[in-house]
């Protein structure tokens, strides 16, 4: 019999809150647990939300002990601004190239004082506010990112762009700013990957009919997060583009659902979620949730269900929805059960956007050597074993990478990955 | 004990330095008692920084070390390791915020420093009053109890085999299973079910370290994580045999819900009204047919039997009888069939195709309300409200009902005897809706499958996936476990018997001693969440590092 003598270091990819509870499993059976993350920071979408279904429970309050824990593990090497180049090799044996990314920022003389933003000249739009507020050319997304340690843009930064500014450098007081810091090419050796990418949201502006885009005051799912969000670009304040507090809102459920063929199992309970964000900040609100079924399964979605619905929400099942302007309002034609036409006015409108795969899916399934699916998301080798397992061995897939699921499906998959690789190698 | 106290400011740079007068901070404990030295320095967090506390704590022979810093959630560790190697007792140490607290949230210099002062004031009286704690480890036994022989039973049992755990798999009945045996094909791709599930038992019986009991009941299950004493008792043969565990996993599953309760579905009452299991066995017996031995023409499927009573989704409904559409179109090409739901509720990436691909001639979907059965002839009536509410009713051969799934009867008996909490549903509670769907209240007990919830097949299997990989990289043989150091204490002299502590425990950490009629904290269970002491009546308890003396002499300082 041949024995090869396999490496037990794992590589995950994405420290979303799936790659996170991933790697903290893995750390905690002594296996050393490479962490690699596109984005300067971790946490992935679930710290964009402020709350959470069912419970309401504070979203940041959950992750970021978890975040915590995973800066503090000795197990858990962590690598920022990275990518998956290249991978050879076979379970047990694999070799990896990383392309990280220079932050310029020394993350060891950093201690996050974000004293070099300010005399920063360069004004930007932050993509991490969904673009409602600016951020620099030097940054930190959001207040309370982890790793607490700003990247430079080099595409907007002036210094990167042929001036000779050095206002960030000049301002920290532990030099930690490092223009001369280059890319990293990092080779790893290991024996089994959980690729933990997640998901982005469905683009609202394939479907024209809701005005996303062009009529002020139409949101979509994620711009609304933020603007509940404590540490959002409005502190917490839910207002319309004028500043005014709205007084109705319409929340259109299934979003893009037609578009992509399925159902991305979260929109109805976030849709409900929202209602309870619109109540709590603005009393008295009129909210129109507009429905076609309403998919809450689970033994503890319902309660919540119905306590939104207690709250005097008015629950339409609808189709052929069509938003338009209406003067300083926005108008929604609708056609109802019975087949009718109909239509009301409202100061607001939120689009619960589907899950759809990441736009790099298809090539990291091709680095990685796995298949993605008629939708796009990574593949399992047989719906009929394990949704983790791919045609590949050693290479699992975790969380919203894998198909639309909600946090606790995404950290059963986490678990099950971690069983699979604990068992088995 | 003769303290020699030290206090250390740290300047974070800029942060603290600019925003309070770290000086006035260090002439205000200078002369406090016990102090040995104050001094200043500029990030103690560095490299440099844990060096020089290193150095400190030896030169003057410190006892007891005070930081003012940062938040505790940035660098209480990083100063407990310094302790540590510093050969001082990690419990000796104490942090005061002055960063988060202070520097960060007013532009006010004179009020920050005021403040500074009293916090740290306040670290040094409580680090007084702080009793060197030590780190305990245990024993643990890495063998495996699994209660119940369904899906999520084997696949934990065959995975945990696999990395030659040593596992004891108890089932009720006299075959392992469960319900999915009597399925032949799984949604969406419509593959083998039984078949598959069969050759998994097959499987199990021939691995050597799964100890399988048929016709048995788990009747004790005494300890805590890592040691677990069990007693499983045969119930045909009545014998009892006692083994050890170091981890529980609940996989009991679901039943359905009693259709009795409902009775305008006609069930029980009229022929040819049949449950999903009693159409799942039908078609796996491969006769879909009617009491009269003729075949259906017509089929009705209704979705969302009991969910009203229930109060919750039972999430795998509208797919499997979906499939139902299938297996009768299938086994006979021209009958007729009306489902008749109220949301569809298809979730995930393959299972509306699954659905838009069961739509065809003869396929009706009805959204409806208010059903009702009744008998006509040799047929079946349903009258129904239809989505604008009028009413309507239409006539088959077959009524086959979709009842909600609810926690199998074990569940309750389960929890009473080992005092894991159930939840919604009466399903038991996941430990954290999102971030623990796996593992309960009481450390060592795990939940897989429907025992924690209505799910799918694959939900299932995934969940019995995570508890393998709980508990392979928790409880991992010749590594001791080590418990939670900060537990409550119980005092003999005080405790009056009242039992109150007992009801409010979430841990099972505490039991009564009848001989003695005081209660006892089991440290190996407590995870220090305190809650006993507020709830004891009669001051009897303490919880360890946050004693009633620590708080009040810090509170003392800090608020005076």
């Amino acid at each position: 019999m041949n024995e090869i003598q396999s490496n037990l270091d794992i590589l995950v990819i994405g420290a979303g809150i799936t790659g996170i509870e991933s790697s903290l499993m893995l750390s905690k059976s002594d296996r050393k647990v490479h962490l690699i993350e596109k984005t300067s920071y971790t946490g992935g979408m679930a710290i964009k939300f402020e709350e959470v279904f069912a419970n309401m429970e504070c979203s940041t309050c959950m992750v970021a002990p978890l975040q915590q824990e995973l800066l503090q593990n000795k197990n858990i090497n962590l690598l920022t601004l990275a990518e998956v180049e290249d991978v050879e090799g076979c379970f047990g044996n694999f070799t990896v190239k990383i392309h990280k990314k220079a932050r310029y920022v020394d993350m060891k003389n950093c201690i996050g004082c974000n004293a070099c933003f300010e005399p920063c000249p360069v004004h930007l739009k932050n993509e991490f506010e969904e673009c409602l507020s600016e951020r620099k050319a030097i940054y930190t997304p959001f207040a309370g990112a982890l790793p607490n340690a700003p990247m430079i843009d080099t595409k907007h930064c002036l210094r990167f762009n042929g001036k000779d500014c050095r206002a960030c450098q000049e301002a920290c007081m532990f030099e930690a700013i490092d223009f001369n810091q280059k890319d990293e090419h990092i080779q790893l050796t290991i024996g089994a990957i959980i690729v933990a990418t997640g998901y982005t949201p469905f683009d609202c502006r394939e479907i024209p009919q809701y005005g996303y885009g062009k009529i002020n005051n139409v949101f979509t799912a994620f711009e609304f997060e933020r603007l509940y969000a404590s540490n959002g670009p409005t502190d917490g304040k839910i207002l319309l583009k004028n500043g005014k507090i709205p007084k109705s809102a319409a929340i259109i459920h299934c979003v893009g659902r037609d578009n992509k063929g399925y159902c991305s199992s979260v929109c109805c309970m976030y849709s409900l979620k929202f209602n309870h964000y619109l109540t709590s900040k603005i009393p008295g609100i009129k909210i129109s949730e507009f429905y076609t079924d309403l998919c809450i399964p689970g033994k503890s979605h319902q309660k919540f269900y119905e306590k939104i619905k207690k709250m005097g929400t008015m629950l339409i099942r609808a189709s052929d929805i069509e938003i338009t302007e209406q003067g300083e309002e926005i108008a929604i034609k609708y056609i109802d059960v019975g087949g009718k036409k109909n239509s009301i006015t409202v100061d607001m409108v939120i689009l619960t956007s589907a899950i759809v795969p990441k736009d790099d899916a298809e090539k990291l399934a091709k680095i990685l050597g796995i298949t993605i699916d008629e939708y796009g998301f990574f593949k399992e080798q047989n719906q009929n074993a394990s949704s983790v397992v791919t045609s590949k061995p050693g290479v699992f897939i975790v969380g919203c990478s894998q198909g639309p699921k909600n946090i606790q499906e995404s950290i059963s998959q986490a678990g099950a990955a971690v069983g699979k690789i604990l068992s088995t190698h | 004990m003769n303290r020699k106290i030290g206090v250390y400011i740290c300047e974070c740079g800029p942060n603290i330095a600019e925003k309070i007068d770290i000086d006035k901070v260090i002439e205000a404990v200078t002369s406090l008692n016990d102090i040995v030295t104050v001094e200043r320095y500029k990030l103690l967090c560095s490299e440099a920084g844990k060096n020089y506390l290193t150095e400190q704590i030896k030169k003057h022979s410190l006892t007891h070390l005070v930081v003012a810093a940062c938040s505790p959630r940035d660098h209480q560790l990083t100063f407990m390791e310094v302790c540590e190697n510093a050969k001082i007792n990690p419990y000796l140490f104490q942090l005061a915020n002055i960063r988060e607290q202070c520097a960060w949230v007013t532009d006010n210099k004179e009020e920050a420093t005021k403040k500074a002062i009293r916090l740290t004031k306040a670290a040094i009286a409580r680090v007084r009053c702080h009793s060197p704690l030590e780190k305990k480890e245990i024993e643990s036994n890495p063998d495996i109890l699994i209660i119940g022989g369904g899906i999520a039973g084997i696949e934990a049992s065959l995975q945990l085999a696999h990395s030659n755990r040593k596992i004891y798999l108890v089932e009720k009945n006299s075959f392992l299973g469960g319900l999915i045996k009597n399925f032949e094909k799984k949604y969406p791709e419509m593959q083998p079910c039984s078949a598959s599930i069969l050759q998994k038992i097959e499987t199990i019986k021939k691995i050597s370290n799964i100890k399988i009991f048929t016709d048995s009941e788990v009747q004790e299950i005494l300890g805590f994580f890592g040691n677990f004493e069990v007693k499983v008792k045969n119930k045909k043969e009545k014998d009892i045999e006692s083994f050890n565990v170091g981890a529980v996993v609940f996989a009991t599953g679901s039943s359905l819900f009693d259709i009795n309760k409902n009775p305008q579905y006609g069930y029980g009452k009229f022929d040819n009204v049949l449950t999903s299991l009693e159409f799942e066995q039908m078609n796996l017996s491969k006769k879909i047919v009617l009491k009269n031995n003729k075949t259906p023409k017509s089929v009705a499927i209704i979705y969302c039997v009991g969910r009203t009573d229930k109060g919750y989704c039972s999430e795998i409904c509208c797919m499997y009888s979906i499939k139902f559409v299938r297996y009768l179109k299938d086994n006979i090409p021209d009958i007729k069939i009306v489902n008749f739901y109220s949301d569809l509720c298809i979730p995930g990436k393959s299972h509306q195709k699954f659905y838009e691909q069961t739509q065809g001639e003869n396929i009706d979907f009805i959204r409806a309300e208010n059903i009702d059965i009744t008998k006509k002839g040799e047929q079946l009536n349903i009258s129904y409200d239809d989505e604008t509410n009028r009413k309507k009713n239409c006539i088959v051969d077959m009524v086959i009902l979709s009842p909600a799934l609810e926690p199998s009867v074990d569940a309750a008996k389960l929890a009473e005897f080992t005092g894991v909490p159930l939840g919604d549903g009466d399903f038991f509670a996941e430990e954290h809706e999102k971030l623990n769907p796996v593992s309960t209240s009481t450390q060592g007990v795990f939940i897989a499958g429907c025992a924690q919830g209505p799910k799918s097949i694959s939900d299932t299997i995934i969940q019995a996936e995570a508890v393998t990989g709980k508990i392979l990289s928790s409880l991992i043989p010749g590594k001791k476990i080590e418990p939670e150091v900060k537990v409550s204490q119980i005092s003999e002299s005080f405790c009056i018997g009242c039992k109150t502590c007992l009801d409010i425990c979430s841990y099972g950490a505490i039991t009564f001693d009848e001989m003695n009629k005081i209660s006892v904290v089991n440290e190996v269970i407590c995870r220090g969440c305190g809650n006993c002491v507020a709830a004891c009546p009669s001051g009897a308890i303490t919880l360890k590092h946050f004693t009633f003396n620590q708080i009040y002499e810090e509170l003392k300082e800090a608020v005076q």
